[in-house]
């Protein structure tokens, strides 16, 4: 049996409910990871933050679709929204989700997780709800490849 | 959870030639003459704990740019929990380039590396919530470009507050400020000159007295490398001196490392710690990384079977 702890991702690359959204876009572009987990003061998960959530708050009206037309006058008012909103505290942005996965926990049933709540990203903790990393679509996959390969091989 | 501290990581690149010479295009063709690896001193025992089994190994410091996104997938290959400040200078890259015949060593040491001021208060407030899981703290290697010397003092100082064990291996002045906040086991190395607190090192004499003046300024227990044995300072005041015995080194790259490792695995598994055994441990896993051209330890017996081959020996001071 493959465990989420065979595929996963570790880091503990994360904000905390009082750091600013400033601090969560950079951390998101340097990273190149547009999804952060959200942890307490002890490192233990809380919820998560995400880059479209951020978007969705200075471009309310027009998210998911920008007329070229409209364009510059929507880059201009999300960047005037930004000047506010780059101050507030992550708490007020974040999803206080607990849809986290355990290291211990099978691949199999990360794949229902991830299909059935359209994440594309989950993360990690361990038995205590610490903080261990993420997991992503790109890891269920190579573990699909691997059992893919492993049962060719045992028709063959 | 162990915690390992390197604040200034490298990438190590290491190109394997028949022979170094000067204005000469060199074509490097088979893969093994290319060695590309994370460095660091902190790092390098973390991958020695994962090794020896250790499920949850972290490394905190900076990485910068898309190479030092490069070298946290490096990190993360090896199953390390990667727990780094991103910055916007790149990371450092050391070179070596090792010709066979004759044979010659040719480093270029990168010290371009530089980091924010913004960077290292976003350190100290990660490592503060990092550590809640951690009994004790490696803290090892050199402090890059832009991070005040007191760094070490102010981390070392954070982590006794929470009541965490400090393992400190560092030189020069974030040595000398850090000895401030009372770290229980330290080891200096040297870096460009052969001094520590300031006082050069030439004698025996000279390493007894600065380890004393270590102790003196705050540390518990100090070990010092003196040639190829250690002297080491225990903490009600006796001084012992570790030898290995018939050896032949062929490689210096992560030896103190693994003596750290050696160390501290011997004390995260006992109950009855003893300070000589711990040390016998550690020599016993640096003779076996200097024997052997390997940096990481690979297992606890492979380094168990030299432990008769050091001897412990107790100084009159």
């Amino acid at each position: 049996m493959s465990n989420v702890r065979d595929y996963m991702v570790r880091t503990m690359n994360s904000v905390t409910p009082d750091d600013s959204i400033r601090k969560a876009i950079i951390l998101m572009y340097r990273s190149e990871q547009s999804v952060l987990p959200v942890v307490d003061h002890q490192n233990l998960f809380v919820g998560t933050i995400y880059s479209n959530n951020i978007l969705k708050n200075i471009i309310p009206e027009s998210f998911g679709f920008l007329d070229s037309s409209r364009l510059f006058y929507e880059v201009n008012e999300a960047v005037e929204n930004l000047k506010y909103v780059k101050d507030e505290k992550v708490e007020k942005y974040m999803a206080r989700n607990r849809d986290a996965v355990k290291e211990d926990s099978d691949m199999k049933k990360l794949a229902d997780i991830m299909l059935n709540n359209k994440e594309s990203v989950l993360f990690v903790i361990n038995d205590k709800g610490f903080l261990r990393g993420f997991i992503e679509r790109s890891n269920l996959l190579h573990y699909l490849l691997d059992e893919t390969e492993v049962q060719t091989a045992a028709e063959e | 959870m162990i915690t390992t501290v390197t604040l200034n990581p490298a990438i190590d690149r290491e190109y394997f030639v028949d022979k170094n010479e000067v204005m000469k295009n060199q074509f490097i063709y088979n893969e093994e003459d290319l060695k590309i690896y994370p460095g660091g001193k902190g790092l390098i025992s973390a991958i020695n704990f994962k090794s020896l089994g250790y499920q949850d190994v972290q490394n905190i410091g900076f990485v910068g740019g898309k190479q030092g996104l490069f070298f946290e997938k490096m990190v993360q290959k090896q199953d390390i929990i990667s727990n780094y400040i991103y910055t916007e200078s790149e990371i450092r890259n050391n070179v070596k380039i090792i010709g066979r015949e004759p044979a010659t060593y040719t480093q270029y040491n990168d010290y371009t590396y530089q980091v924010e001021k913004e960077d290292v208060k976003e350190l100290i407030v990660r490592f503060k919530r990092s550590i809640s899981e951690s009994k004790c703290i490696l803290i090892s290697g050199s402090v890059p470009e832009g991070v005040d010397f007191d760094i070490y003092q102010r981390l070392i100082k954070i982590a006794k507050d929470k009541g965490k064990h400090i393992f400190l291996q560092a030189s020069g002045e974030a040595l000398k400020l850090a000895l401030e906040s009372n770290p229980d086991i330290v080891t200096p190395y040297f870096k460009h000159h052969k001094t520590i607190l300031d006082m050069e090192m030439k004698d025996k004499e000279d390493y007894i007295k600065a380890g004393k003046e270590i102790q003196r300024r705050g540390a518990k227990r100090v070990m010092i490398p003196f040639h190829c044995d250690r002297l080491l300072f225990d903490k009600n005041g006796d001084v012992y001196q570790l030898s290995p015995r018939g050896y032949c080194i062929v490689n210096w790259l992560g030896s103190s490392d693994a003596y750290n490792t050696g160390y501290l695995d011997y004390a995260f598994q006992t109950e009855d710690f003893d300070f000589l055994e711990a040390n016998l441990r550690g020599g016993a896993a640096a003779l076996w990384i200097a024997e052997n051209k390997e940096i990481y330890l690979q297992n606890r017996e492979d380094y168990n079977s030299y432990l008769d081959r050091l001897e412990i020996n107790k100084l009159e001071v």
